[in-house]
């Protein structure tokens, strides 16, 4: 184990550069949901439950591309970024669902 | 990496202001908390002297109200969380093997942004009146800031305003800390040193640091929405503009409820291992604790409307919650028959740790008890806003949490301070602290049940209520003596030599590996650990210190800085500009906090190193 | 001392030394704890989106082109921090700072058009001061403004650093740490423009 914090500690592996595809890729991911989610509220002449529901899963389909090929959470020794992203979403979804169901008038 | 450096060192107070080694952390924050724990403690004598006998005009109205919101308040805030600080910084490093935690610099001002918070909020008894809301700060009473419905804050209109701004400082402080600590445990433990071989000290550390950094973000999103209202006329929890109040509730009991949780943790781990250290036996059943503390503190997230029962949400809500509060009794459940079966069985020494922490034992049973009958709700309307509560929480807060941390301080005081504690002292300071407190609290549950509310300021006679009180007074002064003599231990303690062996305790985890004091660098050489009770293993297999994991080589060393203080204080200035709306102010302290983070971003400080010769020579030496 | 010889730096240098992976790991926890944050302010703003006595609605107020210009213009300048991020990974100290550049530019956009929309519903009568709605919106959306704001702030700042000390190991972890909280900050406005605009346009 070093002391010295400043030193490398990992060799250079043999590393694949990143591929810049399936960034672009998550981008127009990311685009067209939007739109989608845009074009919905506009001129769709929906249930407004529907719609509710429709627009936050796009929300979260989004966030879960830009999640994953953006911030490299799907690679290896990201578990507990993602305990604690998790539990966030939780703690804050509770927050939600009170905020929705147990604040009365 | 040879590039030397002149080390920064400094000398008296400056080593203190600038010090980012987390042993010196530790101690700042028990010196803090320990006097926090006074202010506190005298708060508490004046309330039981205004109720010792009914009628009483000594403490009345709002001047009453003060004093409540503040005991709460600064006992939670300001003492209890700062001295499981203390404990965290002193120890947690050395259970894993470490040199430091992971962010020596933001450890240092976690502990300042609490210091300066705390301060903020007690100055307010000097500038018209402290907070007198509550610790809980209800709205719409907390959002009174004009003259004319203040006649019932008797005209301390700003009290809450120094809840608001010196709570939010001291948050970010908490917050960081535990991100702090769950960084170093996650990152930085000894080779060898597996998540199933943390000690429980050090399990329930990072349980509370994970609960910290979900659980604060609530009440820094609940209290800037306070202050928004109060400072600049938002309407959150104005009815007249669409604002609700039951939200205030919400958002504060989310956090509120975890809270609780990230107070008693600690001491579970505190007893865990004193408990074995003193009956000679490894921790029973070690998995289903740790598995149980995760539960509790994931639990802990799913009960908070069991604090309002009462506000009308319906009995789905109110059902949902009570199952899940009665829930989390059984892993609690689990700890307790865990230590019990650890005593049973073992060669017991009654040291005054021990004493505390046997003694934690039945008062948390009970404090635990009147916790499941709370959570009926239909029994808890007839609780609700009673001495009952009242009763509940401090035996679950001082019964469990204090007796825990003061088990925690004889424990650890050898290797913080190279001093034991006086044994024979302790002894008195138990006796008469657990007698005391007992009689303060234990009748308090049938003054509630006999129907004594909370926050009230006197009660009239002839309700059978003054007995209680009464007894319940002198409790409190057999408590204040018994923390006396505390602080009397202390300061002979202080005045002696620092003879303290590495291992007083024949101990089992790897603190006690190293000598008393702990070293500047904790470890010569980082310790390779080979099972659980890592230390206990090398002393069963009939080595007298632990394996090192590396050479002897230059120990890295983090510098100190006076950043950390600068930018607390730049927010304690700001934060007076905000209650006072002096934006000038405000932007002095937020330029003196954000200058200060620019010089940390700009300059990057390596540190400096201890280098193999020094090493030979410091030995125990702090 | 770190090395400043930048072309043998290791493939992933912002984890290359504990430093570094301490850093990382503690900015994940941080915008752990930043999602409770913000997801307070989601819940404040979804329990009193209708609570408008007096003042317009969101319904009246929102005007989805502009939101969707700015949402286009972040999501793009999360994009542009990504290929800071992969120049960083090709140790091409010129294009990273490139990148950054580009990205606080969409920043500053993004901000601009954002007070300007905020000018704009003050005149149409929805200020802070206005309704519980009006409040906890520009609370939620002013509080994400905010994050740009020292982000923007922040990138700059490193920029200048890039320039001065070069891509080590030591000023590597800055440069990833800040790009995960630039991605953040698009996350959040992803439900931003969701839960406020769109649910917002949808009505009561």
């Amino acid at each position: 184990m070093s002391n010295n914090s400043h030193e490398a500690t990992t060799p250079s592996k043999r590393h694949k550069p990143e591929s810049p595809t399936n960034h672009y890729l998550s981008y127009i991911i990311s685009i067209v949901l939007t739109m989608l989610a845009f074009a919905v509220v506009l001129y769709g002449d929906l249930d407004r439950s529907f719609i509710f529901i429709f627009i936050v899963t796009l929300a979260l389909v989004q966030a879960v591309i830009q999640l994953f090929f953006w911030m490299h959470a799907k690679e290896r020794g990201h578990l507990f970024p993602l305990i604690f992203l998790a539990g966030g979403a939780f703690v804050a979804l509770t927050g939600v669902i009170t905020a929705v169901y147990w604040v009365w008038w | 990496m040879a590039h030397s450096h002149t080390a920064k060192r400094y000398s008296g107070l400056m080593d203190w202001l600038t010090t980012v080694d987390h042993k010196k952390i530790g101690i700042l924050y028990l010196i803090a908390g320990g006097f926090f724990f006074l202010v506190g403690g005298l708060e508490a004598i004046l309330i039981r002297i205004q109720l010792a006998y009914p009628d009483q005009h000594i403490f009345i109205g709002d001047t009453f109200n003060q004093l409540t919101t503040m005991h709460g308040t600064t006992m939670i805030f300001f003492a209890a969380m700062p001295v499981i600080f203390a404990f965290m910084n002193a120890v947690v490093p050395l259970q894993i093997g470490a040199r430091d935690v992971a962010f020596p610099f933001v450890n240092a001002l976690g502990f300042w942004l609490f210091f300066l918070g705390g301060v903020l909020m007690n100055t307010s008894w000097f500038l018209g009146g402290a907070p007198d809301a509550g610790w809980t700060g209800y709205a719409p009473l907390s959002t009174i800031t004009d003259a004319s419905s203040a006649t019932t804050l008797q005209h301390n209109i700003m009290g809450t305003d120094f809840y608001v701004l010196g709570l939010q400082i001291a948050g970010i402080g908490t917050l960081i800390g535990g991100i702090n600590f769950l960084v170093t445990i996650i990152n930085m433990r000894a080779p060898g040193l597996t998540y199933m071989r943390l000690p429980m000290f050090t399990w329930t550390a990072f349980i509370t640091s994970g609960l910290i950094v979900l659980a604060f973000p609530a009440i820094t999103v609940a209290l800037v929405e306070l202050m928004f209202d109060r400072i600049f006329g938002g309407a959150f929890f104005d009815a007249a503009r669409g604002g609700n109040n039951v939200l205030w509730e919400h958002l504060f009991w989310i956090f509120g409820h975890p809270e609780v949780y990230i107070l008693i943790l600690p001491a579970f781990g505190i007893i865990s291992e004193i408990v074995s250290t003193f009956s000679k036996k490894r921790l029973f059943g070690y998995s289903s604790m740790v598995f149980a503390t995760v539960l509790i503190g994931f639990l802990g997230f799913m009960v908070w409307v069991h604090h309002m029962f009462t506000t009308g949400l319906g009995p789905v809500a109110n059902s949902i919650f009570s199952i899940a509060t009665m829930a989390i009794a059984v892993p609690t459940g689990v700890k307790i028959f865990n230590w019990l079966f650890t005593l049973w069985g073992g060669q017991i020494r009654f040291t005054t740790a021990n004493v505390f922490a046997t003694a934690f034992i039945p008062t948390f049973v009970m404090g635990g008890t009147t916790g499941v009958m709370l959570a009926i709700p239909d029994a808890d309307f007839q609780y609700h806003d009673t001495y009952f509560v009242v009763a509940h929480f401090h035996y679950v807060i001082v019964g469990g949490l204090v007796l825990g941390l003061f088990a925690g301080m004889y424990y650890w005081w050898p290797k913080m301070f190279g001093r034991m504690l006086s044994e024979t002292l302790g002894k008195i300071h138990f006796w008469f602290f657990f007698i005391g407190f007992h009689l303060t609290f234990f009748p308090q549950h049938f003054l509630g049940l006999m129907g004594m509310p909370r926050r009230v300021f006197t009660y009239q006679p002839g309700h059978d209520l003054e007995m209680g009180n009464l007894i319940s007074t002198v409790g409190a002064f057999l408590m204040g003596i018994g923390t006396i003599v505390f602080l009397i231990n202390i300061i002979s303690t202080w005045a002696k030599p620092k003879t303290a062996v590495a291992d007083p305790w024949d101990g089992r985890s790897l603190e006690w590996a190293i000598p008393s004091p702990a070293p500047e660098y904790n470890f010569k050489q980082t310790p390779l650990v080979r099972g659980l009770d890592a230390l206990w293993k090398e002393k069963m297999a009939g080595n007298k210190e632990m394996i090192p994991a590396e050479p002897i080589g230059s120990i890295h060393m983090p510098s100190p800085s006076i950043l950390p203080l600068t930018m607390s204080l730049g927010l304690f200035i700001a934060g007076f500009g905000f209650m006072y709306e002096h934006y000038i102010v405000v932007g002095i302290g937020m330029a003196v906090t954000l200058i200060s983070m620019f010089l940390r971003s700009v300059y990057d400080d390596h540190g400096w190193h201890i280098e193999p010769e020094e090493l030979e020579d410091k030995g125990g030496r702090a | 001392m770190s090395t400043h010889q930048t072309g043998v730096l290791p493939a992933h240098p912002e984890t290359a030394t504990l430093e570094g992976k301490n850093k990382v790991l503690g900015f994940w926890l941080f915008l752990g704890a930043e999602v409770v944050l913000f997801g307070c302010l989601f819940a404040t703003y979804i329990a009193l989106r209708n609570s408008v006595p007096d003042g317009p609605t969101a319904e009246e107020l929102f005007k989805l082109n502009t939101v969707a210009w700015s949402t286009f213009v972040l999501l793009t300048s999360s994009l542009t921090s990504v290929f800071a991020i992969m120049a960083m990974h090709k140790q091409k100290l010129g294009q990273l700072l490139f990148w950054l550049l580009i990205t606080v530019l969409f920043g500053l956009t993004f901000l601009g058009m954002e007070i300007y929309e905020f000018t704009e519903y003050v005149h149409e009568g929805h200020k802070f001061v206005t309704s519980a709605f009006s409040t906890s919106f520009y609370t939620l959306v002013g509080f994400h403004g905010a994050h740009v704001a020292f982000g923007i702030c922040w990138i700059t700042l490193l920029i200048l650093q890039g320039l001065k000390k070069g891509l080590t190991v030591v000023t590597a972890p800055k440069f990833y740490v800040a790009a995960l909280y630039w991605h953040f900050i698009d996350l959040v406005w992803v439900f931003i423009f969701t839960v406020v605009y769109l649910m917002g346009k949808v009505g009561h």
